[in-house]
């Protein structure tokens, strides 16, 4: 059977494809930070339990308070790019996700319960005490079988020749697990998230945002360690991922494309950059540096997406009846909700200090 | 179609988006009225410098945070999630028709998190009024969030001017958007009073509480009337096929109504209560009493909203089942099979009409149908169907008689299989050829050649003919005696006396005609009482007919025994001298073989071939309560025996009954033809009438069925019932239309169907005999006879002294006609008097005893 025959019908789209396209890459680089946050902050906060310094302690005490806004927000993040996934790759992403249903669909109860860990794990710490790692581990693990099942969708709505395992089970229970790229993808995204974490520990340290009694140059050495340790290790996994992809798209960055090729370099120029700034400890021109590293990786991610559903669809495609006055409403509604939002972080921020309970 | 269907079995039919809706949408509404109930409270405390109520609301405050936020905000992605994986196609058509509203949604969404943050965490510390300011802000975009999913959600159900045009604000601004925006907002500030009883209760300080219990009534009952007045607004605002559905015509909604209609004043009268001063414990079981009642009536508010759209997921666009309903013309054209992505099969076959039904329910059914589920569940509903045949009707009616549900998409092969699927793997029906074969009617019996002796005639020696016949070639009626009866057994016998002669006479005076059914042994001993046994038939002078009216034959013996030909010997006697002038038998046949349970279910009555089963009566009852809302089976339990004609009369222009509803003929052959459309030749006939060829009876027993099927005279099911239909709708009764507004004829069209009465008119015979010549065509449909005098039973020759019955025999049953009960049983006069199988007087000297050259009775009747 020919696969292509079982991507759906694409829907009309109400405006210009490169609209969407623009909104999808902008919120997915957002939420991956926000999730590279909550989601490394729970490794480091597991690895940091493990360690027993009082400093690593309060590093735990200093995450526990940031870890729900960051999950609220890292699902919020979330929401906007899979709206504009489903508008420009619905008939791939919802087959994708019906192959593997079930495991798709408790990712919503396991967000649940992860993010009321997380909040038990920060209203409860002290009274938690040791045992809290198990709270922390509880929620650390959701999350990891959370990514686990958005790298299984992720990579398989880009196949539609592996789709025709539907055959031999409709169940929802399917997996993608005979891809050789899950595994190192899963992997690159895991251990950059525990360096896009470091980061932020280091910048909640530098900017004086604790509310815990953690020292802020342990915090910032500390998180700045496990952004360079990580991110060494990305060369590693990074490598390995490259090679797992299918040849033809491999090449795309081994000078098939002079775009593809020219992000690698500037890729792997910047990685070294990093590195060399991690490891001084220079974090701001490190966090500059990464948030356009980060840039050029959802380009190259664009690019690979883009390789893998060559053989079936390309944007251009789609086909589009404008209507312009919802998007206007949108972007007004954006404008005036980023102007609410300022003025609100203006108020709380002018009150002074947060409460903790 | 588009999209492949995750298989769900037992929590498929929409159980999932259920459960994860109703508990979000509970908490959602809560979300967004809490947050003026926050601020209202947090204004009060300040206004009152009431330190312990500013403690209850922010410890309130966390409460709803944890609530609304967590459980709220990730239940509401999560309707995304399943909506996404068990309607896919419908929500790809949410998502690209309304991306900018799901877009500007995420910013309300976005602002709602931030500003609740805030809002909880800078509790005590931000100045006051800033620190209400961002409540109230909260309180805004929450009720945006609303105020976008609204037009979204009421899009689904009413879209308006968008299936015109396709524009984004006239799909969002839909008929139902404002009325349920009213309605909804009402209900969110009354669940911030419900949700207020339950941290209130455990508040300690007992005036504290009872000041906060008697203030969340308050938030119950005041926007109690919002929310009546705009749930009664949303009603009428409607569309009438919505409306209908919710209120007439999806059977299981009832309850859902009710539920809701009870439990929404429950709610007020509960929050009431919760002002009285009761102990803290009652208070606190009281409170989580309350949200439970909230739950229940929102829980089937939202059930019967969605169950408005029905068969819809998106009104007119999209079928439940994925379909876009501009694509089900050409799947049924071209088979589903063929058409969709996603299917194992191209096309069904003999060899896998099991495997591939499995998989039209799962692209078909299983959208709305769980196996062994809790939600519609498929097992209970298609039970009663132990055959083939009559799931497959019951699909054909999809869609048009049971509007809540969307047609079968399909080919005819692939619909059989669908219900061979049905009755095989579902029903587990044993796999025999009656219950799986296509062409199934009723149910194949065995011929039988039972002995009938034939009275003596004596050509040169009798002086007279008699000639007896049953008017009714078959007698159909039914044996559900306990509950209803749609025909009482009323047999009749027609008989003429011929006095033999060079011109023979008619005799109707001096003689009496004395009717005895046959006790012979192996003919039939009709389970007649003694009375009706015998007896002296009247004389109708005009014609020379003699007639006995209402026996009531059945077609079973004393013993038990099934047979449908009853024998009758009638004798002519000389009232002077009491001699026996003449005597002949007949048979007056009488059937049970009605073919119901082949749809509802209960088998056969009698020796698995025939009648009318308990179970079988009590469903006919249980299906024309639920379409009609009649209380038939209260009634039939409670001992009343109905009669079908007791509310619809015998023909059209009876008003001694309902007078607004259609007639007996035209009501149950114009519902029944919506299930039986585009059968091969007599298919249809056969499955409900005592017409199957190798049937239990066989009716159809001349020798115009060698080469002719019911539909030559009757015209195909659906013209049939269409001829019957249009009569009423010459009349004007509004029933006639629904029935048949999805039927087709195979003639010219609808339009050139000529109406009739039942009973009265029927084909004419000279439609094919084109003046009694032999005939030279096989249609007979559609020219029926006028006057009823016309009417084969009641006609006469051309020179108006024999009826045609008594040369030709019974409507059904012309000589030579093949009995399956022996083979001379309907030809018994001709043997007696011809000694052949032929029409009488195809020996003149039967009764002229002198040979004629002239065709006195009719041109063509000298043919030898």
């Amino acid at each position: 059977m020919d696969p292509a025959v079982l991507v759906p019908a694409a829907d009309v789209i109400p405006a210009s494809w490169g609209w969407f396209y623009v909104l999808l890459l902008a919120t997915f680089l957002l939420h991956l930070l926000l999730m590279n946050a909550m989601l490394g902050g729970g490794i480091i906060t597991l690895i940091s339990l493990f360690r027993k310094t009082e400093q690593d302690r309060l590093l735990c005490r200093e995450f526990s308070y940031k870890w729900p806004y960051t999950i609220a927000f890292a699902v919020n993040f979330g929401v906007a790019p899979l709206l504009f996934l489903q508008v420009l790759y619905g008939q791939f992403i919802y087959t994708s996700s019906v192959l593997i249903a079930a495991w798709w669909l408790s990712i919503i109860a396991m967000l649940i319960l992860a993010y009321y860990a997380a909040y038990l794990y920060d209203f409860k710490f002290d009274r938690l005490g040791e045992p809290g790692v198990f709270v922390a581990l509880f929620a650390v693990a959701l999350m990891l079988l959370i990514a686990f099942m958005f790298t299984n969708n992720m990579t398989l709505m880009l196949q539609p020749e592996r789709w025709l395992a539907y055959f031999g089970n409709s169940n929802g229970t399917l997996l993608n697990l005979t891809d050789p790229s899950v595994i190192p993808r899963y992997l690159h995204f895991i251990i950059g998230a525990v360096a896009v974490a470091g980061l932020y520990l280091a910048l909640i340290g530098h900017f004086g945002w604790r509310k815990s009694r953690v020292d802020p140059a342990a915090l910032i050495s500390k998180g700045m360690r496990y952004f360079t340790l990580a991110t060494a290790l990305q060369l590693i996994v990074g490598t390995w991922f490259l090679i797992a992809l299918p040849r033809e798209i491999m090449m795309i960055f081994m000078g098939g494309s002079v775009l593809g090729t020219g992000l690698l370099v500037i890729g792997l120029l910047l990685t070294l950059a990093v590195l060399h700034f991690g490891y001084r400890q220079r974090l701001i021109v490190t966090c500059s540096l990464t948030l356009v590293l980060m840039i050029i990786m959802v380009l190259m991610r664009d690019l690979v997406r883009t390789a893998y559903l060559q053989p079936y669809f390309s944007l251009g495609d789609l086909e589009v009846a404008t209507q312009y006055s919802p998007l206007i409403f949108f972007l007004v509604v954006l404008v005036g909700g980023l102007a609410l939002i300022a003025y609100m972080i203006k108020l709380a921020l002018n009150c002074g200090k947060e409460v903790t309970k | 179609m588009n999209y492949p269907v995750w298989e769900l079995t037992t929590y498929g039919g929409g159980f999932l988006i259920a459960l994860i809706a109703i508990v979000h949408v509970f908490v959602a509404h809560f979300a967004v009225g809490g947050g003026l109930f926050l601020v209202a409270m947090e204004n009060k405390a300040y206004q009152e410098e009431d330190k312990g109520l500013l403690d209850y609301v922010k410890k309130h405050s966390k409460f709803f945070l944890l609530l609304t936020m967590v459980f709220g905000g990730m239940t509401g992605v999560g309707i995304w999630w399943i909506i996404s994986l068990v309607s896919p196609g419908a929500t790809s058509a949410l998502i690209h028709i309304f991306v900018f509203g799901w877009a500007a949604e995420w910013v309300f969404f976005l602002a709602e998190i931030i500003a609740l943050f805030i809002y909880f965490y800078t509790f005590g510390k931000m100045d006051r009024q800033n620190h209400m300011r961002v409540g109230m802000i909260y309180f805004f975009c929450a009720w945006m969030s609303l105020f976008l999913i609204n037009g979204i959600i009421g899009f689904m159900l009413t879209p308006g001017g968008w299936s015109d045009n396709q524009n984004f604000w006239s799909g969002f601004f839909n008929p139902s958007f404002w009325p349920s925006l009213v309605f909804r907002t009402g209900l969110a500030l009354t669940m911030c009073g419900v949700f207020g009883f339950v941290t209130g209760a455990y508040i300690k300080d007992a005036a504290l509480r009872q000041k906060i219990m008697r203030t969340c009534a308050g938030w119950v009952v005041l926007p109690f009337i919002l929310m009546a007045a705009g749930g009664w607004w949303y009603l009428k605002a409607l569309p009438e096929p919505q409306r209908t559905m919710i209120m007439e015509k999806s059977p299981e909604l009832t309850a859902y109504l009710s539920t809701m209609f009870w439990f929404m004043p429950l709610l007020f009268v509960a929050a009431l209560v919760m002002t009285i001063r009761l102990p803290n414990n009652l208070q606190k079981v009281f409170a989580f009493g309350v949200v439970a009642i909230a739950f229940v009536y929102f829980g089937a508010f939202e059930f019967v909203r969605e169950g408005g759209r029905r068969p819809f997921v998106l009104y007119n666009y999209m079928y439940s089942n994925q379909i876009p309903v501009s694509a089900a013309p050409d799947i049924m054209q071209a088979g589903f099979l063929k058409s969709g992505r996603w299917t194992n099969f191209d096309s069904a076959t003999d060899e896998n009409l099991k495997d591939v039904g499995h998989e039209l329910f799962k692209f078909q059914c299983s959208s709305c149908h769980a196996i062994d589920g809790p939600l519609n569940d498929i097992r209970p509903l298609v039970k009663k169907y132990d055959n083939v045949f009559g799931m497959d009707s019951k699909l054909n009616g999809l869609g048009t008689m049971s509007p809540y549900m969307p047609p079968f998409i399909g080919s005819r092969s692939e619909r059989w299989a669908l219900a061979t699927y049905l009755v095989g793997e579902i029903n587990q029906q044993p796999e025999t050829e009656g219950l799986y074969n296509l062409d199934m009617g009723n149910t194949a019996v065995a011929t039988v050649e039972l002995p009938v002796e034939i009275p003596a005639f004596d050509k040169n020696r009798d002086e007279y003919v008699l000639l007896a016949w049953s008017p009714l070639g078959m007698r159909e009626l039914s044996d559900a005696d306990k509950y209803w009866h749609i025909q009482r057994p009323d047999s009749a016998i027609h008989a003429q006396l011929v006095r033999r002669g060079d011109s023979p006479q008619r005799v109707i005076d001096g003689v009496e005609i004395r009717y005895q059914i046959d006790n012979a042994p192996g003919s039939s001993a009709s389970q007649l009482l003694a009375t009706d046994k015998s007896g002296v038939m009247a004389a109708d002078v005009d014609r020379y007919l003699f007639y006995a009216d209402g026996i009531p034959v059945v077609p079973y013996t004393d013993t038990g025994e099934v047979n449908p030909y009853p024998l009758f010997t009638v004798t002519a006697i000389d009232t002077e001298s009491g001699d026996v002038l003449a005597t002949t038998r007949t048979t007056v046949p009488v059937s049970t073989e009605m073919g119901c349970k082949n749809c509802h279910g209960g088998g056969w009555k009698v020796d698995a071939k025939t009648g009318i089963s308990d179970a079988t009566a009590m469903d006919v009852l249980a299906v024309h309560d639920r379409i009609s809302g009649t209380d038939l089976v209260q009634r039939a339990e409670h001992g009343e025996i109905l009669d079908c004609d007791s509310c619809h009369s015998r023909t059209s222009d009876d008003h001694s009954t309902s007078p607004s509803l259609l007639n007996l003929s035209a009501a149950i052959h114009g519902w029944h033809a919506n299930f039986l459309t585009e059968r091969d030749g007599a298919q249809a006939c056969i499955s409900c009438h005592a017409a199957r060829p190798d049937g239990a009876t066989h009716f159809h027993r001349e020798h115009h069925a060698a080469f002719m099927d019911c539909t030559h005279c009757h015209g195909t099911m659906e013209e049939h019932a269409l001829s019957l239909l249009k009569q009423e709708q010459q009349a004007g009764k509004a029933g006639a239309e629904v029935l048949m507004a999805n039927l087709r004829s195979n003639v010219d069209g609808v339009d050139t169907i000529n109406p009739r009465q039942p009973w009265s008119q029927q084909p004419d015979c000279l439609n094919c005999h084109d003046f009694f010549d032999v005939g030279m065509s096989m249609d007979a449909f559609n020219n029926w006879n006028d006057p009823e005098e016309e009417l084969f039973r009641n006609r006469q020759d051309l020179m108006g002294v024999m009826m045609c019955q008594a040369c030709h025999g019974s409507t059904h049953a012309l000589y030579p006609a093949d009995n399956k009960y022996g083979s001379t049983r309907d030809n018994l006069q001709p043997r007696q008097y011809q000694g052949n199988d032929r029409p009488i007087g195809n020996d003149c000297t039967v009764c002229h005893t002198v040979a004629k050259e002239f065709e006195g009775h009719h041109p063509n009747s000298l043919r030898q």
